[in-house]
């Protein structure tokens, strides 16, 4: 690279120091016994491991239930959201700038709104306390964003490839799922990440629709436990979010190589 | 956009309306008005609702709240932080499925009755004998018992004795506001910081004032009083002066209960529960009772919960003969010594509380703030949410104001809760 | 078609695919047999999940929500039935409410800040990536979605720890410079401090789809620009903005749409008082007796919810609108 451009590796690692502050504080706080919670203190001098002893003790199940659940959140939210983005985009779909109006509108609704409604619903179903349940619920989150985000990127796939397909007898569906997809392939774990963040950190739904499911429970509500009547654990609370992170943060670094190799990677040239 | 589409807007929103005017018609059952213990028998599955998330699966309450279940019958025990456990209550008795026993804070008693949430205790069998009358006073609606009591805790003045002792405050001279703002001035003089106490916006923050309220001579009646508006004053000052730190706005009791234990402040307006946690601290401390503006001992709101059956649609008598066995299991005998022993309350029955004083002197210094426990409901009834809401904005408007007089003023004469 | 052309039509990310790249109902190219009605037939069976989810899983929790701001509810009559219905008298009660203007302007004063900042610095730690060539580069790209992860009441938590007015490292920091300690969670700063936390969240989001249309422009547009002699900043203004149009468009549009509906973070941090105040946490305050008042409002909060939703509304129309002209 050119000798320019040398300050940008500090000047990316301060940004990011900055960026990541609350998070360090976070840490600190987990290591920290709870006489000096409230000091203020830069690192942890009353250092303790006790938050995460308790945590690794109580919180593993939750962790448990959280992945499974922002996995199946990703999986319905594409099936629900792909072929619809596919239609919007390349089928002609009529009624396009109705639904594309309505996506938006469905963004809209507050989060409380959904959820009082969704008891209601749930109750009546025999759905509450389940898992599928919460994935059902988790999954409205992301799939008017993920319909939009995949139809944008569709509209924009080179259409001689699924018109060479279409020549060859392929029907749509084939198209759809041999052509178009691997080639959307960035796009899908784009949404794909962003459904998974928004279901992992979901507490709404979760305390409404599954306040009941004992150890199927996801870890927001797992660090509800930590905070009593009169009386809040902010150290195991503190240490409960650095180990939840965890395993998100690996996926997303993996994850990231897609996105990052940018949404036309894949997406065929002249 | 285009016409077609405004159209089919129009008509989407046409269908939708006209299903929503008939899911609007349909209302959900009445309340089941029969039932009651005496008539039904305890069913295999209990469950049972309680604001105590703390107490995880294995802990010594969760242990011993199990071990209440009748013969052949388990009970399983979820929690949720108070507020939120009202709320799914409300919902669960509106979808007919809920719990068995629900403990309820005491000051929603009055607005759960009156939203047809409760069974009577006579209906659900559960006994009200040898209570005190302050502390069954929050659950008694139109002369009507809804519940009982497991215990009440109680609001004191917690000091650091070391913190003290270094600028030599006798905590025995605390006696009235005076003898405090003069400690206080001490304390921060030698160094140290002066008082924590919890002013967050909520009922948590009014139960935290309400005892320097009612030691002015304040009535809940009236919050823009002159006696009213001296309390608020009071904390104002402490803010203003540096006596108590900026974060009292947003603190709840537990976060104020955190910064007592960096040993940092002389003083913490804080609760039994923590009675424990006190000795066991790295300084040594001692409680008082809150002080009265001009003398004596300033009246503390009732706290702790009530044990309550909700009101249930099928097999009602069965469900309250749950409540019933269960409340009972937990209320008497060798049991509630145990209760309020493991929830950190005083019992709300004389004779066991006279017995956990005997085994744990730690309960010495407040049994006399427990017996003279007000309820905050007791006279206002379902009106007390209101006065609640006000008075939290006043006293948020007081600190924010930190000791300007005219502030003050304005946010106790201008507090409107909605 | 010419490169240009081509990765022109790779760039716009309109609703409707440019033209001579869509497959319409007219349009086949010869020598194809035309099926017309088959394909809509298709197309409908391609979106009916999602159309069937919309029904089911928005439709009714709103409708349910504007018939409950037309009928005077309290806990009462929410279990129990037996509403009254009012027509738009409690939108005349809230609307006439002493803080109902006060709470709009607060609204608007945090959702026009927390958008702009977050676009701005999202957007210049887009580009700052943007072919950053040094190797961290995505692992550190990676970090800057970690606020993400945290669960909200733990984020919310420690900026209102770091805000702190005593000891918080805020003031610490400032006071670096000589600045005088400030009391951010007081009633009038509340405001800058929760957009401030805000802000930090909402970076991330900005970032991801800000660097994806910014991955989409092809790097021959910047080698044939800078060899006509144009500066990075000339470069920057006469091609990246351009080109970013319609994905600045949908970040700003779905940033307001988010933003608008956000309560968690304020809640944490300040409960919802003084100016940190908004439509959306005074809902949320009503609905569920929270903050000041613990009496349970439902038919207000669904007013302020349908306040909400209306105003929303009203930029998702301008959206539409806008995009259409773009496309033609």
């Amino acid at each position: 690279m050119t000798a320019r451009s040398w300050w940008k590796l500090p000047l990316a690692l301060l940004l990011t120091a900055l960026m990541l502050f609350p998070v360090y504080w976070m840490v600190n706080v987990s290591f920290t016994s709870r006489d000096s919670i409230r000091k203020g203190q830069l690192i942890p001098l009353d250092f303790t491991l006790d938050h995460y002893a308790v945590v690794l003790h109580d919180q593993l199940p939750y962790l448990g239930t959280s992945l499974l659940v922002g996995l199946g959140t990703v999986l319905l939210t594409l099936a629900v959201a792909a072929p619809s983005a596919f239609a919007l985009a390349r089928l002609a779909l009529p009624g396009r700038t109705l639904l594309n109006f309505l996506l938006i509108v469905a963004q809209m609704v507050p989060a409380v709104v959904m959820s009082l409604g969704f008891y209601s619903i749930y109750s009546k179903a025999g759905l509450l306390n389940t898992i599928p349940g919460l994935i059902l619920a988790d999954s409205t989150i992301a799939v008017p964003f993920a319909v939009m985000l995949l139809s944008a990127f569709m509209a924009g796939l080179p259409g001689e490839l699924m018109q060479a397909a279409q020549l060859d007898g392929a029907s749509t569906w084939r198209t759809f799922r041999s052509i178009v997809l691997p080639m959307s392939r960035n796009s899908l774990i784009t949404a794909a990440l962003f459904a998974f963040l928004w279901a992992w950190s979901d507490f709404l739904f979760a305390s409404t629709l599954n306040r009941e499911g004992g150890a199927l429970r996801p870890i927001t509500m797992g660090i509800y436990n930590y905070i009593g009547a009169q009386n809040q654990e902010w150290g195991p609370m503190m240490a409960t979010a650095v180990v939840a992170s965890l395993p998100a943060a690996v996926l997303l670094i993996v994850a990231q190589r897609y996105v990052a190799a940018g949404v036309t990677a894949g997406a065929v040239k002249d | 956009m285009s016409p077609t589409t405004f159209h089919r807007i129009a008509a989407i929103g046409a269908v939708l309306a006209t299903g929503a005017a008939l899911t609007a018609c349909s209302s959900s059952p009445a309340p089941g008005e029969d039932g009651s213990a005496s008539e039904g028998s305890t069913t295999s599955k209990i469950t049972f609702w309680d604001p105590y998330p703390q107490h995880k699966e294995g802990s010594a309450w969760d242990e011993h709240v199990k071990e209440c279940a009748p013969d052949g019958a388990t009970i399983t025990r979820t929690s949720a932080p108070q507020t939120d456990l009202f709320n799914q209550l409300t919902s669960a008795v509106k979808e007919g499925n809920a719990p068995d026993i629900v403990v309820l804070d005491n000051p929603m008693m009055p607005s759960a009755v009156g939203a047809k949430l409760l069974a009577t205790a006579e209906q659900a069998g559960i006994s009200t004998d040898d209570v005190d009358e302050n502390l069954l006073g929050p659950g008694v609606v139109d002369d009507v018992a809804y519940g009982v009591p497991f215990g009440s805790n109680a609001l004191g003045l917690y000091y650091n004795a070391d913190v003290l002792a270094a600028a030599g405050v006798d905590p025995a001279s605390i006696t009235d506001w005076d003898s405090l703002n003069a400690a206080l001035a001490k304390v921060v003089a030698a160094g140290s910081k002066g008082i924590t106490f919890s002013g967050v916006a909520g009922e948590e923050g009014v139960f935290q004032f309400l005892p320097w309220f009612w030691g002015a001579g304040a009535d809940l009646e009236d919050i823009s009083s002159e006696n009213a508006v001296s309390a608020g004053q009071l904390i104002s000052d402490w803010v203003g002066e540096g006596y108590a730190p900026k974060s009292v706005t947003t603190d709840n009791q537990s976060a104020a209960w955190d910064l007592f234990l960096t040993g940092e402040y002389g003083f913490a307006v804080n609760g039994s529960w923590f009675a424990a946690a006190a000795s066991d601290a790295d300084f040594a401390t001692g409680v008082v009772p809150i002080p009265a503006r001009d003398g004596g001992v300033a009246p503390v709101p009732t706290g702790g919960e009530f044990a309550v059956a909700p009101i249930q649609d099928d097999d009602a008598s069965d469900h309250y003969a749950n409540a019933a066995a269960v409340i009972d299991c937990l209320t008497s005998g060798d049991a509630a010594m145990k209760t309020a022993e493991t929830l950190g309350y005083l019992s709300a029955k004389p004779d066991v509380r006279a017995q956990q004083v005997a085994e744990n002197p730690l309960w010495g210094p407040w049994v006399s703030s427990v017996e003279g426990a007000e309820g905050r409901t007791t006279d206002l009834g379902g009106a007390y949410v209101d006065v609640s809401a006000s008075l939290s904005e006043a006293i948020q408007g007081a600190l924010n104001a930190a000791g300007d007089p005219a502030g003050v003023k304005a946010a106790f004469e201008n507090a409107s809760g909605y | 078609m010419s490169e240009v052309t081509a990765t022109r039509a790779l760039v716009t990310r309109g609703s409707r695919p440019p033209r001579g790249t869509r497959i319409t109902r007219g349009s086949a190219p010869a020598g194809v047999r035309r099926r017309p009605h088959s394909t809509t037939w298709i197309a409908l069976a391609f979106a009916a999940p999602l159309v069937a989810y919309l029904i089911l899983f928005y439709a009714y929790p709103l409708v349910q929500n504007v018939i409950m701001s037309m009928h005077r509810f309290d806990r009462n009559t929410f279990v129990n039935g037996g509403a009254p219905f009012v027509g738009f008298d409690i939108y005349g009660e809230v609307a006439s409410q002493p803080r109902f203007w006060p709470v709009v302007r607060q609204t608007a004063i945090f959702t026009i800040a927390s958008l702009a900042l977050q676009y701005v610095f999202g957007l210049t730690l887009a580009v700052f990536f943007h072919r950053a060539g040094f190797r961290l580069a995505a692992g550190l790209r990676a970090l800057f979605l970690v606020p993400w992860l945290l669960p909200v009441i733990v984020s919310g938590t420690t900026w209102q720890w770091i805000m702190n007015a005593d000891n918080g490292i805020l003031n610490t920091f400032l006071g670096i410079f000589g600045v005088d300690p400030v009391w951010w969670l007081s009633t009038d700063t509340s405001l800058i401090s929760v957009i401030i936390a805000n802000v930090w969240l909402g970076i991330p989001f900005n970032l991801v789809i800000l660097y994806s249309g910014l991955q989409n422009i092809p790097a021959d547009l910047y080698e044939a620009a800078s060899l006509d002699g144009a500066s990075a900043w000339q470069q920057f203004w006469r091609v990246t903005m351009p080109l970013l149009k319609p994905v600045t468009l949908i970040t700003l549009l779905l940033g307001l749409v988010y933003t608008l509906k956000v309560v968690d973070v304020i809640w944490i941090m300040t409960a919802g008082t003084g100016t940190s105040q908004t439509l959306a946490t005074w809902s949320y305050g009503l609905a569920f007796g929270k903050g000041t008042s613990s009496v349970i409002r439902y038919s207000e909060a669904s007013v302020v919810g349908t306040i909400l939703l209306l105003v929303a509304l009203v930029f998702g129309f301008i959206y539409i609108a806008v995009q259409r002209r773009q496309e033609d």
